[in-house]
């Protein structure tokens, strides 16, 4: 019986970790099914290329939403650059805590047109995101000549157009 | 809950069947009043989540460390977790961008201003019993849970089912019951219609 029960507290640990390259983990939704990851910063660079396919990113989650989990912001550690990685609620919920883990997520690339309010609200979150040292020296994350992501605000605003990756799975690092 | 009044005879049958409906009421009740609590906890606090953080605590605060060094990025973040006397090796740090740093640590994430060294020390933990209310009432978990939470729905199915008989009468399906089954179908259906008003 001892057995018996020790063997379904393995299975039950065992079900649901998962490893994604070396990132090993807790399986969300569909988890990661593509072998080698597309670098963010070569998504961002050229995202025309990449929208509508199946990408998987690798990096640290740097941000998650902090109310439902219904989406989280993956972050190249090497160059700051990130992506976010939404999915619908309630059907992949990432955890609050996971944030400065390491993860892997894939899902299709999208490219979303913002209305002309909703640029407006997201250059004054993201300007609220970068207070502190950004907005103290004078480096407010909408300006010009710095998008966002380069000024480290967590969406990254270009134009009127955001990219980001409509998650299907991820893997994230215990 | 039990009958009132004095009632007609009835059919063995239908005492039979009574029986039944009441002993399933009475034991499917007792099986399901605890998840019920629970789900109804949860329910009052997700439905005001644009109000507060129903899972979580959060709170943040502003710390002025001073000018940082000029310095790669992992001896700036042990600069600061020394300056805030924090003895944690961080979970991990990113350059988010040339004027700022995120160290994370377990439950704690610091957003560091360069150079000036402003700090937003955030902390955050678990609301004690409502994270794990939540996590089973919105299903986070999703697996066997899913099936344990069809089969709780179906309970409440026969709860609402075999309660509308359990009761004879005047206080019940042929009374003062009738009306209030009627009362509470009637919100939801004129709250709709006042909805596409």
């Amino acid at each position: 019986m001892r057995r018996t029960v020790g063997a379904l507290v393995v299975m039950i640990a065992v079900v649901g970790l998962a490893s994604a390259g070396d990132i090993q983990g807790t399986i969300y939704g569909a988890g990661v099914t593509i072998s080698e990851p597309t670098p963010i910063a070569t998504l961002l660079s050229k995202p025309g290329d990449f929208v509508g396919q199946k990408v998987r990113v690798d990096g640290v989650i740097t941000g998650v939403c902090e109310k439902r989990g219904c989406w989280m912001q993956v972050t190249d550690p090497e160059s700051g650059q990130g992506v976010r990685i939404k999915v619908e609620d309630g059907v992949i919920v990432f955890p609050y805590e996971s944030m400065g883990h390491r993860a892997a997520a894939e899902g299709t690339f999208e490219a979303v047109k913002l209305t002309p309010e909703q640029v407006a609200a997201r250059a004054e979150a993201a300007k609220q995101a970068a207070a502190g040292a950004a907005a103290a020296a004078g480096e407010p994350c909408d300006k010009a000549e710095a998008p966002a992501a380069k000024a480290g605000c967590d969406a990254p605003v270009q134009n009127d157009t955001i990219y980001l990756l409509r998650g299907t799975g991820a893997v994230i690092q215990s | 809950m039990t009958g009132s009044g004095s009632v007609a005879p009835t059919a063995p049958g239908a005492v039979r069947l009574r029986r039944l409906v009441i002993a399933t009421h009475r034991d499917v009740g007792y099986f399901i009043a605890g998840l019920t609590v629970i789900y109804a906890v949860s329910g009052i606090a997700v439905n005001h989540i644009d109000d507060w953080n129903p899972s979580y605590v959060v709170r943040s605060e502003v710390v002025e460390l001073g000018p940082l060094p000029d310095a790669p990025t992992e001896e700036l973040a042990a600069e600061v977790l020394r300056r805030l006397g924090i003895d944690e090796r961080p979970r991990s740090v990113v350059r988010m961008a040339p004027l700022q740093l995120k160290v994370f640590l377990d439950n704690r994430n610091l957003t560091v201003g360069l150079p000036v060294g402003t700090v937003t020390d955030e902390r955050s933990r678990r609301r004690i019993a409502f994270f794990e209310a939540n996590y089973l009432h919105l299903n986070h978990g999703k697996g066997l849970w899913t099936w344990f939470a069809d089969a709780y729905a179906v309970g409440l199915l026969l709860l609402a089912c075999t309660g509308i008989f359990i009761v004879p009468g005047k206080k019940g399906l042929g009374g003062r019951g009738r009306w209030l089954l009627l009362a509470g179908l009637a919100v939801p259906l004129a709250y709709l219609v006042w909805k596409a008003w």
